[in-house]
């Protein structure tokens, strides 16, 4: 084959599960992949015809909408964020299981009624899936973008509330926050570039074998 | 509101310079010959027109995003086209109501979109097209698709990738064979968007399991939805599909998803996408569906449109450049002859010209055109 598949892989979280899935699909990055002091992006595999690359989580998604990338995996949550007609998210790979929230600090829970709420301000990583789950419930959520570390911006008065992936809720309660509601239910997907999916032959029966590597009712 | 700095254009909009703007006239003119060989013929609708002869000329379930403006004249309002299209179905449905059918239209113009997205910059973009009006057979659908393959080979697109899809396909299973909750419509529709199967089991939709693992290859897609009961409504479409690929047979690689419905807005049995060789984005699409006439009537129709811009981007559609610098003092009538020859002759207006300077390939020498 001409060009190699490329598989985007997100960094942080994910990663760590997705290694295993990975190797029972018979792709295994080299060795560099694991050297934390190595400065490269793309890795090649023990399949010539499929490199990885590593960027952040947001950025698979972008990949893959353009056909940079062919293949790669990322959590539903930026998939909710994004909505890329371009990609097709065929398998749950049942891992990276955590939901986005709404939190806010215990004391403002307390006399807190989320139903009669119209206005809301809110720090988030995710302004387009907040304001669309928020207007769709008949309340204005203006968001303000944050890339990180949300958990502190209702204690230094940014916003009251926050939109957040939760998995365990540790950071929360360190941050004398309370979840007051679940926005969505978060796991990791296999997605493809649309285009690929129908141009490219060799892209399929890599799907169809994630397909039976997570199993189910699903299998083909 | 501050000075907009020189030459700034709005988002999405762009100035085309040589030898770009040349190319896109060269791959409109190219597609435009290539399906009036065809026996279509070409039509101009104009760039704006009322909103209300825009909007509901084509059936179809969503509301289209228009960029809107008052005409001062008029004081009502007029819609920017999106979309030839409905246009020509405008066309068809009133001046030429009374011509026979079918109706062989082309058309080639620039559309403007009220919002660019990230996937695609452009606001503005170069449509080209035909339209059968009268007809959504296979034979119809048979001579579009030959048509749009014949004007991609024209413009120098290889590889040809055509993916069959079926727009009213799950609408029409929902309403009979493999009845679905009216509130689980929408969501099944968004996870078969997805490829989701996961997702569709967990609702409860399995009988659509089958059609999300039938994408792909149409030999196999067609094997696999062939062992699918669903009654007739199925049956009949994969036969028109299996007509059509064989009016195609190896002039482009066919795939069938029957469940693709991504942007087929307003098409019914039969919808289609158009990919090349190394072209990140979809080139074209196309398919049939239904215009509305005033007095209520519907007519069907077929047709495909291409997108110029991802084409011109791509570098097809350029020439080689013969531009031979004419030094003062030459004969007009040599420059006459070299310009009957094919020649692209630049004239020297002053002494300061240079063959160089003018971007020319040749100069004269002794009155023949060297290389430079």
């Amino acid at each position: 084959m001409a060009k190699p598949i490329i598989f985007a892989i997100p960094k942080g979280r994910i990663l760590d599960e997705a290694l295993p899935l990975l190797a029972e699909a018979g792709i295994i990055p080299d060795a560099d992949f694991h050297n934390k002091d190595s400065r490269a992006l793309r890795f090649g595999t023990n399949n010539p015809d499929i490199d990885i690359i590593r960027v952040r989580a947001f950025d698979v998604a972008t990949f893959v909408a353009h056909g940079a990338a062919q293949l790669g995996i990322v959590g539903s949550d930026v998939l909710e964020e994004y909505s890329y007609s371009e990609i097709y998210a065929p398998v749950d790979l049942d891992i990276g299981h955590c939901r986005l929230s709404v939190a806010e600090p215990a004391d403002l829970a307390a006399s807190d009624d989320i139903s009669e709420w119209s206005h809301v301000r809110i720090a988030t990583k995710y302004p387009n899936f907040t304001r669309r789950h928020f207007e769709a419930k008949g309340v204005q959520a203006e968001c303000v973008k944050l890339n990180g570390a949300m958990e502190i911006a209702p204690a230094l008065g940014l916003t009251r509330r926050i939109v957040d992936l939760v998995s365990s809720g540790g950071t929360l309660k360190a941050n004398n926050l309370v979840e007051v509601d679940i926005l969505c239910e978060i796991t990791s997907r296999l997605i493809v570039n649309r285009v690929a999916f129908k141009t490219q032959p060799e892209i399929r029966p890599l799907v169809e074998r994630f397909r039976e590597i997570v199993g189910g009712s699903d299998a083909a | 509101m501050s000075k907009i700095p020189p030459g700034l254009l709005p988002e999405g909009l762009r100035d085309r310079l040589p030898p770009e703007a040349e190319a896109a006239a060269r791959l409109l003119r190219s597609i435009m010959d290539s399906v009036a060989s065809y026996g279509y013929e070409r039509v101009s609708p104009p760039l704006a027109e009322f909103e209300e002869g825009l909007v509901g000329q084509l059936k179809s379930d969503g509301a289209q995003d228009l960029l809107r403006i008052i005409d001062p004249v008029s004081r009502r309002t007029l819609a920017l086209r999106p979309d030839i299209t409905a246009q020509v179905g405008r066309i068809a449905a009133t001046r030429m109501a009374g011509r026979t059918r079918p109706l062989r239209l082309a058309y080639g113009g620039e559309v403007l979109k009220l919002r660019a997205t990230q996937l695609r910059p452009e606001r503005q973009l170069l449509q080209a097209g035909a339209e059968l009006v009268g007809s959504d057979s296979v034979a119809a659908a048979s001579e579009i698709l030959s048509m749009a393959v014949d004007a991609l080979e024209a413009a120098g697109v290889t590889d040809i990738t055509i993916d069959l899809t079926l727009p009213d396909l799950v609408p029409t299973l929902a309403a009979g064979p493999f009845p679905l909750d009216p509130g689980l419509v929408d969501s099944v529709r968004a996870e078969l968007d997805e490829k989701d199967a996961g997702a569709i089991a967990a609702l409860g939709a399995d009988a659509y399991l089958p059609l999300v693992h039938a994408a792909g290859p149409l030999d196999m897609a067609m094997e696999r939805m062939r062992a699918i009961d669903a009654g007739g409504a199925l049956q009949s479409r994969l036969d028109g599909i299996a007509g059509i690929a064989d009016a195609l047979q190896g002039r482009a690689t066919i795939t069938l998803d029957p469940t693709e419905r991504h942007g087929f807005e307003y098409q019914s049995w039969l919808g289609f996408s158009l990919f090349g060789a190394d072209m990140a984005g979809e080139l074209g699409r196309g398919g049939s569906y239904t215009i509305c006439h005033a007095d209520g009537a519907e007519e069907v129709a077929m047709g495909f449109s291409l997108y110029l811009d991802p084409l011109i981007d791509a570098g097809l559609g350029w020439k080689e450049k013969k531009r031979l610098f004419v030094p003062l003092g030459t004969e007009s009538d040599l420059a006459d002859r070299l310009r009957s020859e094919g020649w692209r002759t630049v004239a020297a207006l002053t002494d300061a010209d240079t063959a160089d300077g003018l971007d020319c390939t040749h100069q004269l020498i002794n009155g023949e055109p060297e290389p430079l």
